[in-house]
């Protein structure tokens, strides 16, 4: 960014907070580049779960943004989240995507690193260097990312040092993260991700999971039409509550009325073993969310591109309703580029018959051949190309849905819902322009300077 | 992939090599011209068709070890919901339809037990959406089990290998 602040950049922030987003922030190198260094160097990005590197030794390698993270659990079982990136020459140390090891060789010099990011050796360090003389080797190790947090098994890192405490930024979102990821005391199993690339903005998918319902009964209307999902009828859709709590926001469907707990889980599919293990890890408030009136939590997206989904298709020809859950990064790669990740999810002590039958969900509906996840990757590349040109400079979008002219609800906040934080029931786009509020918070304010670390050079890294 | 249960393939000159060589390529044709109802009608009822994700290991590792996930893992049910898919007028991920291209090649046929041919194959799938001016590719190896009917053959069991760890195309409303 050659200007000290970026031009327009207010005038961005301004319009997207009225609920009007300049469309050409779907595909523009110049807010990518804000985006790149003020919002995802400061935010908290989901790397892996812990189920992916259950024993001690595994490893995984994921990316935030273009920085290569080597994720393990070293031979004590502890987890570390290193930069990717010889300390010496700059190579990428493991350029596996996953793995079992206790040390890591970098291809170039042989510096060989332990699986908790200690430099275990160089060669000749007694010739080369002088020893200690030239190049400290005590105490070297791997850069570490620079805040770490696991919450749910979940492994968060963020680039910024002085990220937010990572519970307190997560907030009231905990309670439905909880819906998704907290199914068992036994935790989750995480299998994938399916990896893809799409040309579309990163943005569109994190949007789209956080609240559109609006979408649903067109643009998934084929899956409707074969009785795969018959959930995402438009008057269904209606009467669920959008809500959004903290760094995040969701979707809900209503259940039949009279739902209670129980009722309302055997009612999207989830077997007697599963609803127990769900009784004894959600609280009384949490269970209360499935109670009547009933809300059953379907898409939602944590801050700024972690989404979920739960829902509950057809996984026979005899006509047995099966839940799933997915969880979804939408990584970005350029302004018009998104690597998509997509994992499988469920309780790790669940019967085998309930994995596979909501494994063959998964697969049917999202992820790469996914029916439901093809219309929307259609959708979303569509937007990109169309946000490219001239016009689309002068084009704001209304992303006011749910609002008067005036900027007053149309419905007062719905009463009887049960999870914390803002709701109202119908449609509306509440949730993408508290979304937008998040991301013009963050790509408004300029990333402090930091300073850099020298390596062997007698000074401990911070 | 494995080389089937026969130590060596069929001879070009066996009838069943030159079988299976056709069946390939008249699936193929099935799917570039979007006859899905025929070419669901190549599947056995007991179709288990599948396609790992790949992911990048270790030479010293097994690939396998560290799969965890399919692309698909498909069987009569799934398939024919997703050729219904297609059906509605609501598909829109294929409406307008992509133009593609399956190039089948590399076909090796083996004997396998009960009259079943073990057979492996290359495909290049080619396919182009709009006006967009670069295509989407996937190149994958396959190893089917076809079984012989009254009919003519019939797929039993597709595993799909495919040449890709971060997949680049927006999506797999395709087969291959």
């Amino acid at each position: 960014m050659a200007a000290a602040e970026p031009n327009g950049i207010a005038d961005i922030t301004g319009a997207v907070r009225q609920g009007l987003i300049p469309a050409f922030l779907y595909n523009d190198a110049e807010v990518y580049e804000l985006e790149r260094t003020r919002l995802f160097g400061r935010s908290w990005n989901f790397l892996a779960h812990e189920s992916e590197i259950a024993q001690p030794d595994d490893y995984v390698v994921r990316n935030i943004g273009d920085d290569s993270f080597l994720v393990t659990r070293d031979s004590d079982g502890q987890i570390h989240v290193m930069f990717n990136m010889c300390v010496h020459r700059g190579m990428q140390v493991c350029r596996a995507e996953r793995g079992s090891a206790r040390t890591f060789r970098c291809p170039y010099h042989a510096w060989t690193y332990k699986n908790d990011g200690q430099l275990a050796g160089l060669p000749f360090h007694a010739d080369a260097y002088g020893g200690e003389a030239g190049f400290v080797k005590e105490g070297q190790a791997l850069l570490r990312a620079p805040s770490v947090a696991i919450r749910n098994g979940m492994i968060f890192a963020s680039l910024d040092p002085d990220a937010p405490h990572f519970e307190t930024w997560l907030g009231d979102y905990a309670f439905y993260l909880d819906f998704y990821t907290g199914q068992s005391a036994a935790g989750m199993e995480f299998r994938g991700p399916q990896r893809w690339r799409v040309e579309a903005n990163w943005k569109i998918g994190a949007e789209n999971f956080m609240g559109d319902s609006y979408h649903t009964p067109h643009t998934h209307a084929s899956v409707v039409d074969i009785e795969l999902f018959g959930e995402p009828k438009p008057y269904k859709r209606k009467e669920g509550v959008l809500w959004h709590a903290g760094p995040g926001g969701g979707t809900t469907y209503k259940l039949p009325p009279g739902s209670d707990f129980r009722s309302g889980l055997a009612y999207v599919g989830y077997p007697d073993e599963m609803i127990d293990r769900m009784a004894a890890t959600l609280s009384p408030p949490q269970r209360a969310l499935v109670d009547e009136p009933g809300f059953m939590p379907s898409a939602s997206t944590l801050f700024p591109n972690l989404s979920f989904v739960h829902n509950w298709p057809q996984t026979d020809a005899q006509g047995r309703i099966t839940p799933f859950i997915s969880v979804r990064l939408w990584q970005p790669v350029g302004p018009g580029e998104t690597e998509v990740y997509s994992w499988f999810c469920v309780a790790a002590d669940a019967p085998d018959d309930y994995k596979a039958a909501s494994y063959k969900a998964y697969l049917m509906c999202f992820g790469s051949s996914g029916m439901f996840e093809q219309d929307d990757v259609e959708n979303w590349v569509s937007i990109t190309t169309m946000a490219r040109g001239s016009m689309a400079r002068n084009l704001l979008l209304n992303n006011r849905m749910g609002l008067t002219l005036d900027g007053d609800p149309i419905v007062d906040q719905f009463e009887g819902f049960g999870g914390p934080g803002t709701a109202y029931q119908g449609f509306g786009e509440h949730n993408q322009r508290h979304w937008f509020s998040m991301w013009a918070d963050l790509v408004s304010q300029p990333a402090p300077a930091r300073q850099p670390m020298a390596f062997g050079m007698g000074e401990q890294p911070a | 992939m494995s080389s089937g249960q026969s130590p060596a393939p069929l001879p070009y000159t066996d009838e069943r090599h030159q079988m299976a060589a056709q069946f390939l390529t008249e699936e193929a044709h099935l799917l570039d011209t979007s006859d899905f109802e025929a070419w669901l009608g190549l599947m056995d009822r007991r179709i288990r068709y599948r396609m790992p994700v790949r992911v990048t290991a270790v030479k010293a590792a097994d690939e396998v070890d560290v799969q965890t996930m399919h692309h698909f893992d498909e069987d009569w049910y799934s398939l024919r919901k997703r050729v219904q898919r297609f059906q509605t007028d609501y598909a829109w991920t294929e409406d307008p339809q992509s133009r593609i291209r399956h190039h089948v090649s590399n076909v090796r046929t083996f004997e396998g037990s009960d009259d079943e041919l073990i057979v492996e194959s290359a495909v290049l799938l080619y396919r182009s959406r709009g006006d967009r001016t670069a295509p989407s590719l996937l190149s994958a190896g396959r190893t089917d089990v076809l079984i012989p009917t009254e009919e003519g053959l019939r797929l039993r069991q597709r595993d799909i290998e495919i040449d890709e760890s971060v997949l680049r195309t927006q999506n797999l409303a395709i087969f291959l």
